[in-house]
């Protein structure tokens, strides 16, 4: 017998007690007799007091003391182990999609390392007997429970024929913790992986893998995988393209055929030659395609060889640009003319005005980014100054990204009123600032655009990007158009849903919870 | 606690009964029953020669005018029989209340019928002196059941010599029945032993865990009066009536059992039939 809480069989102290009430209490509903002497034989006196008597062995004694057993016993959590079963198996399954792959040309014979851990695992159990108490748990990005815990070994089999292993990346270290856990003292603890413990272990093998069965169900098997893929249109001639990263496990060059399909339409085939290691493709593509499925010959593991990818459709970032003629404008406008994705409006997503006009309230989806001298509400009284550094950049902020302020003069610095988010200041004296806690409430470049040297600098053009891409960042739409399996996908909505969303992918189609 | 009595019922039944009295003379003061002795009643007993000093009127003159030989005929007595009625006052005949009505029942049975035997009845609870009874209601204040030791196991019960003697009690404490009624019975004319005990205490039944109280403070005990606790008690209260029943018979006494609960016309029925009453 098992007890979960063995404190709780401290509630066997009733037992004693119960008893103890028993023989000193006087339970009996009392009856007046006339000649005693005719019950007993060795007749009892009562002066006695306090005397121990024989305990009267009743019902209800007998009823009491099996209601307090059986109270302690489920505070104990008490359970009923059968006689030569003491094992808890607790296996840990490597969830990788390498797991899956399988080669006629191997020794297995077509049999992937999921089977073969699948009838390791089976034939543990068997081992132990029906009785035994199975935890399975996976090894994925985050390590999952797949039966259990501890539950009945009937329950195993049809959990692990549901078993896939596709995974495209998965932490060892953590699975064998969350095992470990639900393993307890008491517990088997088995790792099935195709990988041996000093490589699934992040080269770590002990102690991580102390006290576990460690059974490698892998076997080596040349292998040529897509590990990464990007299709882009050039924002120069507009063409499409596709770039992949190839990677080739073997120890020797391997040659496959890489063909990309529209629909049914094959749009390209052509044989590689890949080098062990990693190599890069690109593959020329016209734009205004549907989904396109590149995909390698077939070899151990199918899950790599294939990935689809969707044309990107760039968000366009509307600009008005409302600086007055001269040095800064012209050098705003040769900024943007090398960015992509940008296109010159009267009603923009982001507006350059001088500082001046940051008072006025601003038309709704507009950033104002503001160069110059701002109004008394944002200034101090003060003269303005000219700074050639140390700057001090606010580093976490996405706009001063790559953004050094190496050898530039910034000039025409004038003392800001009290309430600004400083991003780059010089001393006491903030340079560019967020007048509210999100960009949305206006950007002030605190300079005179007409006598810096920033706009001749290598950071003009990074500031003007990092402005432009965060406000793309901001627009409605997803992150990214390709995405990897199991990868978090990200939209942002440009205003607050009035209905429950709903996710489409071909003819997959749910609805997406609140909140 | 003292027995509460319905008279008129009790007379009902008595007046149809009364203590049956031995064939044999027996003896006693003056009264209206045959005495051992010679006396004055019309029954001609036997004759003797004349001595001075004898009544004149006794002398058989037509005898004399025979035989010339002056004799005296000689009659027998008429005697009134002393009758000792023992009552046990102990606690135990009145723990309950049904025992303490019949009880009561009882004992003014016993008187009824005592005083319709025209006898020198005398009531004793206690070992100091004992109680005349002239009248049947007397004894309702005389049963008072409050001592922690029936009358009975004194060693000295203060009977009459040649007394008719009739014992009520429950017997329901430790005694050698022969050497009790020997006592009983010793230097009496006569003895009727009558046991009056509840339903309960002669045929328990089956109640589980009970606490025994002896009423007469002798103990207690907690016991569980199941199947087999009953299957004893009942064999020790057999044995000890039938050992009150054979020490009667050696002793030429009656024994009458009584069940609280009985009927009084049944009772005195009972009591008829084991020769402690004669109907009239």
């Amino acid at each position: 017998m098992m007890f979960t809480s063995p404190l709780g069989l401290l509630a066997l102290l009733a037992i004693p007690a119960i008893i103890a009430i028993h023989l000193f209490r006087r339970r009996f509903p009392p009856r007046p007799v006339a000649g005693l002497f005719l019950w007993q034989i060795a007749r009892q006196t009562p002066e006695g007091g306090g005397k121990i008597s024989k305990l009267p062995i009743t019902a209800s004694l007998i009823l009491e003391c099996l209601t307090a057993l059986a109270l302690a016993l489920i505070l104990a959590g008490a359970r009923i182990r059968p006689a030569g079963i003491s094992e808890h198996l607790v296996a840990l399954l490597d969830d990788s999609a390498s797991m899956s792959a399988s080669s006629s040309a191997g020794n297995s014979q077509g049999e992937s390392p999921r089977a073969r851990a699948v009838r390791r695992v089976l034939a543990e159990i068997d081992r132990l007997g029906s009785n035994a108490r199975v935890t399975l748990v996976l090894s994925g990005e985050r390590p999952s429970v797949l039966l259990g815990p501890a539950a009945r070994a009937i329950e195993a089999r049809p959990a692990l024929e549901k078993w896939k292993p596709e995974a495209p990346h998965h932490s060892f270290a953590l699975g064998l913790r969350l095992a470990r856990e639900l393993a307890g003292r008491s517990g088997r603890l088995m790792a099935l992986s195709d990988s041996p413990p000093e490589l699934a272990g992040g080269g770590k093998a002990t102690p991580e893998v102390e006290g576990v069965v460690w059974v490698a169900v892998g076997e080596p098997l040349n292998n040529v995988g897509i590990t990464a893929a990007q299709r882009t249109i050039s924002p120069q001639d507009g063409k499409g393209a596709v770039s992949l990263t190839l990677a080739n496990f073997a120890d020797s060059p391997a040659h496959r055929r890489l063909t990309l399909k529209a629909g049914d339409q094959e749009l390209s085939a052509r044989d590689i030659e890949l080098a062990p290691g990693t190599s890069s493709v690109n593959l020329p593509l016209p734009t205004g395609l549907p989904a396109v499925r590149i995909a390698l010959s077939e070899d151990a593991l199918q899950r790599d060889n294939e990935v689809v990818l969707v044309e990107p459709r760039l968000q366009e970032v509307a600009i008005e640009n409302h600086l007055p003629d001269g040095r800064g404008r012209q050098a705003l406008s040769k900024a943007l003319g090398v960015l992509s994705g940008v296109t010159a409006a009267a009603h923009g997503h982001l507006a350059f005005v001088p500082a001046a006009e940051l008072d006025r309230p601003a038309s709704p989806g507009v950033w104002r980014v503001g160069f110059g001298r701002g109004s008394s509400t944002l200034t101090a009284p003060g003269e303005p100054q000219d700074f050639i550094g140390p700057f001090v950049p606010e580093k976490r902020d996405p706009l001063m990204e790559g953004v050094t302020l190496s050898g530039v003069v910034w000039t025409g610095a004038s003392p800001l009123a009290a309430g600004v988010h400083p991003l780059v200041s010089a001393g006491d004296r903030p340079l560019i600032v967020l007048l509210g806690p999100r960009p949305e409430s206006g950007i002030l470049f605190n300079l005179d655009l007409e006598r810096t040297n920033l706009v001749r600098a290598p950071d003009w053009p990074i500031l003007i990007s990092n402005l432009v891409e965060m406000r793309r960042q901001s627009l409605p739409g997803p992150e990214r158009w390709n995405y990897r399996v199991g990868e978090w996908v990200r939209v942002r909505l440009g205003r607050d849903p009035k209905g429950p969303l709903r996710f489409r992918c071909g003819e997959i189609e749910r609805t997406l919870p609140a909140g | 606690m003292k027995p509460r009595i319905d008279w008129p019922a009790a007379q009902t039944v008595a007046g149809a009964f009364r203590l049956a009295l031995p064939r044999a003379p027996i003896g006693g003061r003056l009264g209206e029953r045959l005495g051992s002795g010679t006396g004055s009643s019309l029954e001609f007993q036997e004759y003797r020669p004349y001595t001075p000093g004898d009544d004149l009127r006794h002398v058989d003159w037509a005898a004399y005018a025979r035989s010339e030989v002056l004799a005296v005929r000689l009659y027998r007595e008429e005697v009134a029989p002393r009758i000792d009625l023992v009552f046990d006052v102990s606690r135990s005949m009145t723990v309950t209340g049904e025992k303490s009505s019949a009880y009561g029942e009882l004992a003014a049975l016993l008187a009824c019928a005592s005083a319709s035997a025209e006898a020198n009845a005398r009531v004793i609870t206690c070992p100091g002196e004992p109680h005349p009874l002239f009248r049947p209601e007397e004894i309702e204040r005389l049963l008072d059941c409050d001592a922690k030791i029936s009358a009975l196991e004194e060693s000295r019960v203060p009977f009459r010599r040649g007394s008719l003697r009739v014992v009520v009690s429950d017997f329901l404490f430790p005694h050698d029945a022969d050497a009790l009624v020997g006592r009983l019975s010793r230097g009496g004319a006569w003895l009727s032993i009558v046991q009056l005990t509840l339903r309960e205490e002669s045929e328990p039944t089956v109640e589980g865990g009970r606490r025994l109280i002896d009423v007469e403070g002798r103990g207690e005990l907690d016991l569980l009066i199941d199947e087999k606790a009953v299957e004893d008690y009942r064999a020790r209260f057999s044995r000890l009536r039938r050992g009150l029943s054979v020490a009667a018979r050696r002793a030429g006494a009656n024994f009458a059992h009584v069940v609280a609960g009985t009927p009084m016309r049944q009772v005195a029925r009972a009591l008829a039939a084991a020769g402690v009453l004669e109907p009239l």
